[in-house]
């Protein structure tokens, strides 16, 4: 399947996520021991069969070129289209602002859209965890004879305040649309992932730039609900969105649960992500790892449970880690213990220190700090 | 990357290399029983994360070689799809990289297959001509070790020599198992002995060559003229080298260096992977061993796990007892399993309760639930390591004896 052209929206950094995002992109936020959330969705389009995305950026997008490279590791590296990163260009003139929403993001990418050599277009952001088979979404928008096509959940996920909701028939077809709400909706929570064709998109973008409008949900689609035929497309499987440190937490634990691995990890689907090229994990006579998920090149020789550890994670004889996200190289010196702790990339926690969170609250340690 | 290049005359200049790096990896492995049935001995993996081409390999990159010719032969398909471009090693380049190159068939000639280490390095003088380098270095792809090609190459050249040939202190019992190097008081190598009864030198061959390639170039081609050579580096070539008066020169190389061309020897070299003080030291940033990395989330430690002194692998998962091994990806040890002093190639599955001991699982083979494979050392006559060679399925409840080879599936309750 190659009709179809990806554009993955990775603009946003959350500042509810805190410390997490306060030097990155949600989009490049750590999950899963070895992943970053754009991993997820990029993965996603090219297990589709997907060759050609464009990653539309604004700000802080440092670590994500960093990560993407030339998306070889994604098989993105092509002759022919394959990864393009698209930082905002016809805004030059504009001055320096942030975007206002998806379709203010896409006027700021149009000369790109218009070269466009697909006839159909999925757009999604980019910070979503999902193992989605997007081959069935393009095969049911086909079949459906919708204009677009949006996929939902039926678990709601996120909070009222910056979530979907979405009413629709028997048949799929949607009959309204609450964006943003102060109370979550019933049925079914919109992910945000549309597929629409390349024509109606380059319609709408024209529209929009013209009327100075900026929302794909209240400006695009709520006006159109009677005049455009927009489906559902039902996704059952696990979906993690990120909207606070909380979330993140949660997220990040649901991972221990067989079940959500088996989804998300899904070896039909694999979710690639950047080598690095690490050895094995080691783990020290008389450590202990337990209900936990770690990635390659740590060295584990104290106790470990209930926890995910990125990859080169240290943790020393007699260091405890429970019910923790320990990021890429975070060191656990001997005797310190952490319980209900995330620390981001880096973070050194120097000996017999003892660190608590709570499972609603977790106490986040910024990059790089020393404890 | 290119296959076969049958080429007689030099392209272009801008080709030119100074140096280029030929790896002999068609050898059969025949010592290594039923790991090489179906993968050539480079391809075996080794130490959790790697094959053993990826020692040489990334030897090469580290030390700035960037065209390496891998010579097979037998059983390629694996390591040739291991291989690819050689983008994993930074090799995927459009000038120099890796290029895989097999025996082949020119227009008009017989062809045939490589008939000695040397004869495979004579087919393939048409690739080297292309980048017509100054030095080749001929490197093995059965030997776990690090080492800074570079260095040795500007001793080769400090030295002024035709041949520089990499050397290990063994000890005089050992050395009688190597081809021995006899050098004078200056490393100059006056004389090659291989396996001798009673070593004059403890300056053990490791297989790794520099030469001048002019040199190299006219003993090849008059070597190939001899119908009595079994065209090999170690029998013929080196021998002819010295006879004809040019200068060789022993290179001593220290450190960790293994060949891992048997089942113990492999066994032992995965083992030194679990200690730091082995002498290779796989974590060091300045002189990464890369390979190619399977697309796997991090492993998973189950609720009664017990691991220790262990390497484990992305995709696997563990909920038995693992001690003293070494996990490649996507292994799984399911609950109640207990896996001592063994190494579990990529994909191995030990069900509930089934018990593995010094031995040697390879990729995809399956250990059902209660079977029992090797046995701690027992000092009797004929223990070894076992082997459970790739895609076999050992029954439930069957036991596989020490230092047996696997090679068939083996029925329920049934002793192999």
């Amino acid at each position: 399947m190659n009709d179809l052209h990806g554009i993955l929206f990775a603009y946003r950094s959350d500042a509810n996520l805190g410390e997490l995002t306060r030097m990155r992109n949600t989009c490049s936020l750590p999950f899963g021991g070895r992943y970053r959330l754009v991993d997820f969705m990029l993965s996603n389009y090219v297990n589709a069969g997907m060759t050609d995305v464009g990653v539309v950026v604004h700000q802080s997008y440092q670590s994500l070129l960093d990560h993407l490279g030339s998306g070889k590791d994604w098989e993105l590296s092509r002759k022919h289209g394959g990864l393009r990163i698209l930082p905002p260009f016809s805004y030059a003139e504009q001055g320096h602002r942030e975007y206002q929403g998806s379709m203010d993001a896409l006027v700021g990418v149009s000369d790109y859209l218009s070269d466009i050599r697909q006839d159909y277009v999925i757009l999604s952001w980019g910070d979503i965890g999902i193992n989605l088979p997007i081959n069935k979404v393009f095969e049911q928008h086909l079949s459906s004879g919708a204009d677009i096509t949006m996929v939902c959940t039926p678990v709601l996920n996120g909070a009222p305040q910056y979530s979907e909701y979405v009413e629709a028939n028997e048949q799929g077809w949607v009959s309204d649309l609450s964006v943003h709400p102060t109370t979550a909706g019933k049925a079914l929570e919109s992910l945000e992932i549309y597929i629409l064709s390349k024509r109606l998109l380059l319609d709408m973008v024209d529209y929009c730039a013209a009327h100075n409008l900026s929302n794909f949900s209240r400006d695009v689609l709520q006006p159109r609900l009677k005049l455009l035929k927009i489906n559902t497309y039902i996704h059952q499987g696990y979906v993690a969105r990120f909207q606070s440190v909380g979330d993140y937490y949660q997220r990040s634990m649901d991972l221990l649960d067989p079940a959500v691995r088996s989804d998300l990890f899904n070896p039909a689907r694999p979710i690639r992500t950047k080598d690095h090229s690490n050895p094995s994990t080691y783990y020290g006579p008389g450590s202990v790892s337990r209900q936990s998920l770690v990635a390659d090149g740590c060295y584990i020789e104290g106790e470990v449970e209930n926890s995910i550890l990125a990859r080169g994670v240290v943790v020393e004889k007699g260091a405890k880690v429970s019910n923790s996200v320990l990021m890429q190289g975070t060191v656990v010196k001997a005797g310190a213990s952490l319980s209900y702790v995330i620390t981001d990339k880096n973070v050194v926690i120097n000996e017999n220190r003892s660190l608590m969170g709570h499972h609603t609250y977790p106490l986040a340690i910024a990059k790089g700090s020393v404890v | 990357m290119c296959l076969c290049p049958y080429m007689n005359k030099k392209v272009t200049e801008q080709m030119k290399k100074e140096v280029v790096a030929m790896l002999l990896a068609g050898g059969q492995g025949s010592r290594l029983y039923a790991l090489t049935s179906q993968v050539a001995k480079p391809a075996v993996p080794f130490g959790g994360k790697y094959r053993i081409i990826d020692f040489p390999l990334s030897n090469c990159v580290n030390s700035g070689i960037d065209t390496v010719g891998v010579l097979t032969q037998y059983r390629p398909l694996e390591l040739n799809s291991y291989l690819g471009n050689g983008q994993p090693w930074d090799l995927d380049r459009s000038d120099g990289g890796v290029h895989i190159l097999p025996p082949y068939l020119g227009e008009g000639e017989k062809g045939s297959w490589y008939k000695g280490t040397a004869n495979a390095i004579y087919q393939n003088i048409g690739f080297l001509d292309m980048y017509d380098p100054e030095y080749v270095v001929i490197l093995s792809g059965d030997h776990i070790y690090k080492m800074d090609y570079s260095e040795m190459v500007a001793f080769h050249k400090k030295t002024e020599s035709a041949c520089t040939i990499s050397v290990l202190e063994v000890s005089m019992e050992e050395a009688k198992r190597f081809g021995i190097m006899n050098a004078d008081e200056n490393d100059q190598i006056y004389e090659f002995e291989e396996k001798p009864a009673h070593p004059k030198s403890n300056l053990a061959s490791m297989g790794i060559y520099v030469f001048t390639w002019s040199k190299l170039r006219k003993y090849l081609i008059d070597d190939e003229a001899d119908p009595n050579s079994s065209n090999d580096f170690g029998k013929n070539i080196i021998p002819n080298m010295l006879n004809a008066g040019e200068r060789l020169m022993a290179y001593r190389f220290q450190g960790y260096w293994k060949d891992v061309g048997t089942i113990d020897s492999l066994w032992d070299a995965n083992m030194d992977m679990l200690s730091r003080n082995s002498g290779l030291d796989i974590y060091d940033e300045n002189w990464p061993i890369y390979a190619r990395t399977p697309i796997k989330p991090p492993h998973v430690t189950g609720p009664n796990a017990v691991i220790s002194h262990s390497l484990v692998t992305g995709g696997s998962d563990v909920d038995g007892t693992v001690m003293n091994s070494v996990l490649f990806h996507s292994a799984t040890v399911e609950t109640g399993a207990e896996i001592q002093y063994s190494i579990l190639m990529p994909g191995a599955t030990v069900k509930a309760g089934a018990k593995v001991y010094y031995s040697i699982v390879a990729e995809n083979a399956t250990i059902e639930a209660g079977a029992t494979v090797g046995a701690p050392p027992s000092g009797e006559e004929g223990w070894g390591i076992a082997v459970v060679a790739s895609g076999i399925t050992v029954g439930e409840n069957a036991v596989v004896t020490p230092s047996a080879m696997i090679r068939e599936d083996v029925k329920g309750g049934e002793r192999a």
